[in-house]
């Protein structure tokens, strides 16, 4: 094998049917280590999310301006190809040959009506690592049933404990399975497909249950239900292993900081830090289990404290304390973090529409296979031309054909 | 499952060496499931895992730990105090043992200990070495503590677990922690497949932070394209038709409309009608298309008084399939007593079923995340006691009897056996 590979996946070659969330964020991994992912998309039937807020300048128009679409597909070429239509099947087929791996995440059957489940992709690429990603698995009496993010939150029980005691649930605010829960079981599925074929020479499929995937990663309630009958409850902000733990409003619109004191140490040094405030040193925050009995006073009496306080600067001064604090950041202190800058996790790339736009790379730093961020998201088509005249082998003239017969729309 | 018995383990023979705490537990675990060689080495007086519930019959006890006994499961485990120039050496043998170390020690510590990753390096030049850290291993804040609370807060996810003024939420079971594993084994394995192509190891630097400020969705976009700071979205901005409605046993969560997408909506309605919802008709028309009308009080009213009602006579079993059969994307608001009334993943055997017979019981844990079609998945042995294979990897790092009661005397390693014995 060769020593000149710069990054783990140069040479692999991804023919990407995802859309929306879970599916293009893996394939975005891929591309940052070397992959060539050829995304398929179509004016018919384009990526759901270049429909989706925020766009450049506010403006919702056409499909090339949504920051959504764009942080997840980096570093992909794009090409349009009408899978409704036969023909369009055998441009697929073509880039099946030359793939190594063949990933969606539609709903189960989708992929059969074109022709390209496993056991016909397998006769195209018998090798080939095959990847489905539907949200609940290709068995199972619920294998048909649909949803999004929310659904699946809700579903998978993250919903019920992300909430203040006694009140609707409200869960995490986001689509967070398909951020971070279902594309890295995924990946590593994937990855773990790729050593197997290289010891074995055998191709794979890859099934993933988004529910599944993760349920795995929040995994006490149902052992804690099974194992005593005992239904977990959300604690709103707190944990059950400290107090003071909470979130603290200090100046500002919409602004507080969160505050951890997990043991008898940290809060030693809390209070030193607070002055040694006398309802401080009352019997009734004495102990960890007094702190926990007596934690809704416990929490107004230290946001009586921190409404007063800048909260960058308490944020610091904490810290330096060896109180464990952290201020609630929102988007744009994130995108103003000195951290993420200096280690290069918020990049800005040149997107011919949107201008220089903000991306993040994958959260972590190799140290001899830097991940790539070279190219912003393809524009809808972008690279049709390129890909199937110098990858897969199509005259200009068949190009021209495919083109006026309407399949590479 | 009536398939044909898959064949091999994908990362059979792969060594992986866990000096995790209190975060890193799931990504060694993420290899056992697929047949890795994964030592476990742990404190002298015990990981701090082993502290944390809930705990098995609701009875704190160190061997009962339920987190503890789901993230080890499949660990041979070895209790060894690293600071002790002898229990140094011994690391540094299982250095050049593994494949694979993870880490997370504070940034420098290990160099401290003269076991940079230069040194590993030195000693195996394919070791890739995974070292996760609140902030990284560089940058400003590369010496701050955290926690997992603090790690949502200056990740920007916290922000999102909430609206308007109001304090956010937090996301159950250490999520930071959870993220910054995912993305450990995800960079590991990674790392392994550039290793076994080219013979080089090399150092990956997993922050926290960085994994929280991941799960974003589009909330850094948002700051930059449009200058706006989003938070989670409330009924009021979503509009009726997206989000939890009250049913009798609970709550389920409806998405009958997405990205303008009127069809979801007509079979919605279409659902409603067939199960004869009083007022049902009063939800047809043009007007609920748009979403300025849906975040309407009118529409609010109406879908109160329709669709509320309904859904407060039913439960979420029954709710959730039927509204599937009717092709409405409505699932239940789970907790950990539906979840386990869920035929679904009964039916595709997603549950595990370990006994422990030092606890003489069963522990069900969640399954395999995915399947390979060609390769097993594995639960994993019992989670190790404390010390409890130390014996058997120093004999296979060839110390003899006599050393391994020494090493056990000094307090440089803790051996399970002698314990018992003496």
């Amino acid at each position: 094998m060769s020593k000149n590979l710069k990054r783990p996946f140069d040479g692999i070659v991804v023919c990407d049917f995802t859309w929306a969330g879970a599916g293009p964020i893996c394939t975005n991994f891929l591309g940052q280590c070397g992959a060539e992912v050829v995304k398929i998309e179509s004016r018919k039937r384009p990526d759901l999310v270049r429909k989706g807020g925020p766009f450049k300048d506010g403006i919702c128009e056409g499909l090339e301006r949504s920051g959504y679409f764009a942080n997840r597909n980096p570093n992909k070429k794009g090409i349009s190809l009408h899978m409704a239509s036969p023909e369009a099947r055998e441009v697929a087929v073509r880039l099946i040959e030359k793939s190594d791996i063949v990933i969606n995440n539609f709903r189960t059957g989708q992929m059969e009506k074109w022709g390209l489940g496993y056991e016909d992709v397998k006769k195209i690429k018998p090798d080939i690592i095959y990847v489905t990603m539907s949200l609940q698995g290709n068995t199972g009496p619920h294998s048909s049933y649909m949803g999004f993010g929310i659904n699946l939150n809700a579903l998978v029980g993250l919903t019920h404990l992300a909430a203040f005691p006694g009140e609707m649930p409200f869960g995490t605010g986001t689509n967070y399975t398909d951020h971070v829960m279902v594309p890295t079981h995924t990946l590593f599925g994937i990855i773990a497909a790729l050593m197997h074929r290289k010891k074995t020479g055998k191709g794979q499929t890859v099934e993933v249950s988004q529910a599944e995937a993760s349920i795995c990663m929040k995994p006490t309630d149902i052992m804690a239900y099974v194992d005593h009958g005992k239904v977990e409850r959300p604690s709103g902000y707190h944990d059950r292993n400290a107090a003071p733990h909470g979130i603290y409003k200090v100046i500002g619109h919409r602004k507080w900081i969160a505050i951890t004191v997990f043991n008898d140490e940290e809060w030693g040094k809390l209070k030193a830090f607070m002055g040694n405030p006398e309802w401080a040193e009352s019997e009734k925050f004495k102990t960890l289990e007094d702190r926990l009995r007596n934690q809704n006073k416990l929490d107004q009496r230290i946001e009586g404290w921190t409404k007063m306080e800048y909260g960058e600067i308490l944020f610091k001064r904490l810290i330096e304390n060896g109180v464990r604090a952290g201020l609630v950041y929102d988007g744009r202190n994130v995108s103003e973090d000195e951290a993420l800058r200096e280690r290069g996790f918020l990049v800005n790339l040149d997107h011919p529409v949107m201008g220089i736009t903000q991306y993040n790379r994958f959260p972590m730093i190799f140290s001899k296979t830097p991940l790539k961020m070279e190219t912003p998201a393809p524009l809808l088509g972008q690279h049709t031309k390129e890909v199937l005249t110098d990858f897969l082998g199509y005259s200009k003239e068949e190009v021209d054909q495919l083109t006026s017969d309407g399949i590479l729309t | 499952m009536n398939q044909e018995e898959p064949k091999d383990f994908a990362l059979e023979g792969v060594k992986v060496l866990d000096i995790t705490g209190e975060v890193g537990l799931y990504t060694a675990k993420l290899f056992i499931g697929l047949g890795a060689d994964v030592i476990y080495v742990e404190p002298i007086d015990g990981s701090p895992v082993r502290e944390m519930g809930p705990f098995h019959k609701d009875r704190p006890d160190r061997e009962g730990g339920l987190q503890f006994l789901y993230y080890n499961a499949g660990k041979r485990a070895i209790a060894l105090d690293v600071n002790r120039p002898k229990g140094r050496e011994i690391f540094l043998k299982l250095c050049g043992w593994a494949d694979l170390l993870l880490e997370s020690f504070s940034p420098g510590y290990l160099d401290k200990l003269d076991l940079s990753h230069r040194k590993l390096n030195e000693v195996n030049t394919k070791l890739v070495h995974t070292a996760i850290t609140p902030f990284g291993s560089t940058g400003p804040y590369r010496d701050y503590p955290t926690s997992d609370m603090v790690s949502a807060a200056l990740g920007g996810f916290l922000y999102l677990g909430g609206t308007g003024n109001r304090k956010s939420v937090r996301a159950p079971d250490n999520q930071s922690y959870r993220m910054a594993e995912a993305h450990a084994a995800v960079g590991s394995i990674a790392a392994l497949f550039h290793a076994g192509n080219t013979g080089e190891g090399q150092f990956v630097d997993i922050s926290i932070q960085e994994s929280v400020a991941t799960a974003l969705e589009n909330a850094i976009q948002y700051q930059d394209l449009e200058g706006v700071c989003r938070r989670g979205h409330s009924m009021e901005e979503a509009g009726v038709g997206f989000g939890l409605v009250p049913c009798k046993d609970g709550y389920v969560c409806v998405a009958a409309v997405a990205w303008g997408n009127s069809h979801m909506w007509d079979t919605f309605v279409n659902w409603m009608k067939d199960i004869r919802a009083e007022g049902a008709e009063l939800l047809e028309g043009e007007k609920w298309y748009s979403p300025e009308y849906r975040r309407t009080d009118e529409a609010f009213e109406i879908y109160e008084r329709v669709v509320g009602e309904y859904m407060k006579k039913h439960d979420m079993a029954s709710l959730y399939e039927d509204g599937q059969e009717h092709r409405v994307a409505i699932t239940p608001v789970a907790d950990g007593k539906s979840l386990w009334a869920n035929p679904h993943f009964h039916e595709r055997g997603f549950w595990e079923s370990v006994y422990h017979e030092n606890l003489d019981g069963d522990i069900i844990f969640p399954g395999a995340p995915y399947r390979l079609g060609e390769c097993r998945w594995q639960v994993g042995e019992v989670a190790p006691t404390l010390g409890q294979h130390t014996r058997e990897i120093l004999e296979n790092l060839e110390y003899t009897e006599d050393e391994i009661e020494t090493l056990h005397k000094e307090g440089v390693v803790y051996v399970e056996e002698f314990e018992e014995t003496i």
